[in-house]
């Protein structure tokens, strides 16, 4: 059931336009990460639905409800900041227990549910402790229990993980998105991970100079890009410029085979590296090239290799564990091969 | 009520009383030194400009122009020297003591400027401190007070202060590392400072000088008091008119002089320091 | 970093200059000769003795000690609201810049033109008169600490508590101004300061039955240089040392100060 929805919602600063049109709707429980760079009006986009911005056009409605010309105050979402914004003058769990009291919830009550929110996020014991005296990891808990204890209709995260170290980051994803499920809070998540993004969300948005440039599940995006845009800044790949012809595109004196190309015309083509295989002598595939190794980044259980080709350099990822790994070094001969239906290709 | 309303409320008492006690009163002096006092020292209402013409003709008024100009020149330019380093220390060192010495630098700005004054007197006066270290070693009587020596170092202990805060203002946009970096290409520790840091603080320098100047250009207590009447600088002077010989179109005249002397003085600065940073 | 001994030694010789007036200030109250001299020829309490027995000079305390609580209640009373239409940036520049004007005025030309423009109205030597004059002084500093102060809060904090269900009154009342109260309480500290230190305005304004202390020592100093002014001025420094040491004890005034 659709619990979200934006409608056109268009923003600009000073004739700059920030946010075009961009129009998606948030199943009821479910988490759509809002993926982007920085300065793709994600950001804009989330600060809209919390009515911290106003629109210049566009509607947010949450179960058919316009809240568009509703003070933030009046909204109730909850909203974890990317700085988490709390109030250095209270306690951890007067800080929980601030959004209760402005729902006029009373005082027994208030303490009951911010222990419970606190609980929630496994801080229980750090309840009478201020902001400074807690880790970023606990600071971004207390973020979390505060917007979730006012039981908020929507709950917004702006890049909420970006401030922690990468370890962290990993684990508090994981505990964030178990907590996320258990609460069944309707999410919006902004980021400019893009792993971040895959592994948390049910639906992700990617957007590019304030527009939405495709809408689906992290799988969709990753494997069936839309756009080059999409292509380039989720996930790496080797990308290369051709001419379709005779159901192959011509590059490089080769020909790569591609699932539905058109029968002429410029093409643009993206291959994933986890998508291409090595070959041994004998193998064969749809699609092979022959190159030499220029680079080799070690990384424990998989080594990236750059690979020179007649197309231009490719990137393989290798599991080391795999028998084609076997230790090899730059400057020798490689052969790569992948099917046809993993050839990415956009009309150019 | 839109913002702007609301801004233009919560600034309604402030403006108030800004107007009442400041811009109308800034009115009155503009107007009085349009007035004309005759030669028996009455009051004649009127609109002329006599009274400025009257002090461009006196050579005494550009002799104290000089003499206050100069005067709070040299002070700002020795409580500069004497603060940069005082600054520089209170912006690197890492004692636990930092922060009571930096109260302590900028503690006189909280004791009443005529109390220090007293301290002088006890130093430089004939009774004073000086001048027994010099009987004890068998040489005359210096006389430093109540004449310009007196009055230039009372002055610029008294802006030093401000000298200090300006200067560490300044400092504190400066990246400790830098010195760092200069060390690990080699550079000495007076060679880093001199190459690197130095330039690097000339706009707070230059901005503490100007204040400094201000300061002491604009100053009253000390040069009247250490001054004991025998030192004459602008302020002392539209004091003066104002209070002994009771020509208060005259004082209002010299004050809108020493205004626009200011003005012109800080557009200088500013148009000078723009091109030293373009 | 590392300060070298060459800095020290010259920050060393920059501090006793600056200091060693309120040194000599404090050691010669407690002189017992007739005139300021060094070295005194003995040491006695006499001269504080005489403070205490001076009733103008008693009169003149209670009159700036009274004088100054006034002038900082109505400043932080006005200066407070106008600080936070300028820290939002819902008054134009213009305002702000009007608000710290006088402190870029000489004061001894302020102090000019307000004795011109109370004259006429009878209000000079009047409490009225004497509360404006200090108001005007005190009003920038108080505007500016306090626009320091709320422009330092991080905006999304005020962000956070709306959407937590805060309206904007309820946002400034616990958020807002809880934040501020350090800053509120050094601008509050400053203001007392200055205007139970200012002499140049007071000068003019003053008169045989309403002066300030400062002013009283400043008139005392222009004729007469005995002890008596050393332990006056000793018992000026000992109420700001206090002050100050309290506050920042408190809040950290010189963070606070460093900051404007």
């Amino acid at each position: 059931m659709t619990h979200l929805v934006l409608e056109g919602l268009t923003r600009a600063y000073g004739g700059r336009p920030v946010v075009q049109g961009v129009s998606l709707s948030v199943e009821r429980g479910s988490l759509l990460a809002l993926l982007g760079p920085s300065g793709c009006g994600k950001t804009t986009t989330l600060r809209m639905v919390a009515g911290l911005e106003a629109p210049d056009a566009g509607r947010i409605l949450v179960e058919g409800r316009d809240v568009t010309p509703l003070a933030p105050h009046r909204r109730r979402m909850g909203v974890v900041f990317q700085s988490y914004a709390l109030f250095p003058h209270m306690t951890a769990a007067a800080n929980v227990a601030f959004g209760l009291e402005m729902h006029g919830v009373p005082r027994g009550e208030r303490v009951r549910r911010a222990a419970e929110a606190l609980t929630l996020v496994g801080l229980a014991d750090h309840a009478q402790k201020r902001p400074r005296q807690l880790s970023g990891g606990q600071q971004q808990r207390v973020a979390l229990a505060r917007a979730l204890a006012i039981e908020p209709d929507v709950l917004l995260l702006d890049e909420p993980l970006s401030a922690l170290d990468a370890k962290l980051r990993e684990e508090l994803r994981s505990e964030m998105r178990a907590i996320q499920q258990r609460v069944g809070a309707t999410s919006v998540f902004v980021t400019h991970d893009q792993a971040e993004a895959l592994a948390m969300a049910d639906m992700v948005a990617v957007m590019d100079q304030g527009r939405i440039a495709q809408l689906g599940t992290p799988e969709d995006v990753f494997e069936r890009p839309r756009t080059p845009f999409v292509a380039t800044f989720v996930g790496r790949s080797a990308r290369f410029a051709g001419q379709a012809e005779g159901g192959a595109v011509r590059a490089g004196g080769m020909a790569i085979h591609a699932a539905g190309l058109p029968a002429t015309g410029a093409v643009e083509v993206f291959v994933r590296p986890h998508r291409i295989r090595v070959l041994a002598d004998g193998d064969t595939a749809e699609n092979a090239l022959d190159g030499t190794i220029a680079a080799i980044d070690y990384t424990g259980e998989v080594a990236q290799l750059q690979v020179d080709t007649p197309v231009g350099r490719v990137p393989v990822d290798v599991a080391t564990a795999d028998g084609a790994w076997r230790a090899r070094q730059p400057g020798q001969p490689i052969r790569l091969g992948w099917r046809a239906t993993d050839t990415i290709w956009f009309a150019a | 009520m839109s913002r702007r309303q609301a801004g233009w409320l919560l600034c309604l008492p402030a403006l108030a009383l800004l107007t009442l006690a400041f811009l109308w009163p800034m009115a009155i002096l503009a107007r009085m030194s349009l007035n004309e006092t005759s030669e028996s020292g009455m009051l004649v209402e009127t609109v002329s400009t006599a009274t400025y013409v009257k002090l461009a003709e006196d050579a005494f008024t550009w002799q104290v122009t000089r003499d206050s100009l100069v005067l709070s020149a040299g002070c700002a330019t020795s409580a500069l020297l004497l603060a940069y380093p005082m600054a520089l220390f209170l912006f690197r060192t890492r004692s636990r003591w930092r922060n009571l010495l930096a109260i302590a630098a900028i503690a006189p700005l909280l004791v009443s400027g005529t109390g220090r004054v007293i301290g002088w007197l006890a130093i430089l006066g004939d009774g004073g401190m000086v001048n027994a270290a010099l009987h004890a070693i068998g040489l005359p009587t210096q006389h430093l007070i109540n004449n310009w020596t007196g009055v230039r170092i009372g002055l610029t202990e008294s802006v030093m202060p401000y000298t200090v805060l300006a200067l560490l203002a300044g400092f504190g946009r400066l990246d400790p590392r830098l010195e760092e970096a200069a060390a690990t290409l080699g550079a000495r520790p007076l060679r880093a400072f001199w190459r690197v840091t130095f330039p690097l603080t000339l706009p707070a320098v230059s901005a503490g000088w100007l204040l400094a100047f201000v300061l002491a250009i604009s100053a009253f207590v000390t040069p009247h008091l250490m001054g004991g009447g025998r030192v004459f600088v602008l302020a002392t002077e539209i004091y003066d008119a104002a209070t002994q010989t009771l020509d208060w179109p005259a004082a209002a005249a010299l004050s809108i002089y020493a205004l626009v002397l200011l003005l012109v003085l800080m557009l200088a600065h500013g148009t000078l320091s723009r091109r030293a940073a373009a | 970093m590392k300060v070298g001994r060459f800095t020290a030694v010259l920050a060393a010789c920059g501090y006793g200059f600056l200091l060693s007036p309120l040194l000599l200030v404090c050691l010669l109250s407690f002189s017992a000769d007739d005139y300021l001299t060094f070295p005194p020829s003995g040491w006695s309490l006499r001269w504080f003795g005489a403070l205490v027995a001076n009733g103008a000079m008693l009169q003149a305390a209670r009159t700036s000690l009274l004088l100054a609580s006034v002038v900082t209640l109505l400043a932080l009373a006005a200066g407070l609201p106008a600080a936070l239409a300028v820290a939002r940036g819902w008054v134009p520049g213009a305002v702000a810049a009007l608000l710290s004007a006088p402190l870029l005025l000489p004061t001894l030309v302020l102090g000019l033109a307000l004795l011109m423009a109370l004259q006429p109205l009878a209000l000079v030597a009047t409490w009225p008169g004497l509360a404006l004059a200090h108001i005007v002084v005190v009003l920038p500093f108080v505007v500016r600490i306090m626009t320091t102060a709320l422009s330092a809060l991080p905006a999304e904090l005020e962000a956070a508590a709306a959407t937590l269900g805060a309206s904007p009154l309820r946002v400034f009342w616990r958020v807002t101004l809880p934040l501020a109260a350090p800053g509120a309480i050094a601008a509050a500290t400053l203001a007392f300061l200055v205007s139970f230190d200012e002499v140049v305005i007071s000068l003019f304004l003053v008169g045989p039955r309403l002066t300030t202390l400062s002013v009283a020592l400043f008139r005392y100093t222009e004729s007469r240089t005995d002890p008596l002014v050393a332990a006056l001025a000793v018992a000026l420094i000992a109420v700001t040392v206090v002050v100050v040491l309290t506050v920042d004890r408190l809040v950290g005034f010189t963070r606070t100060i460093g900051r404007t």
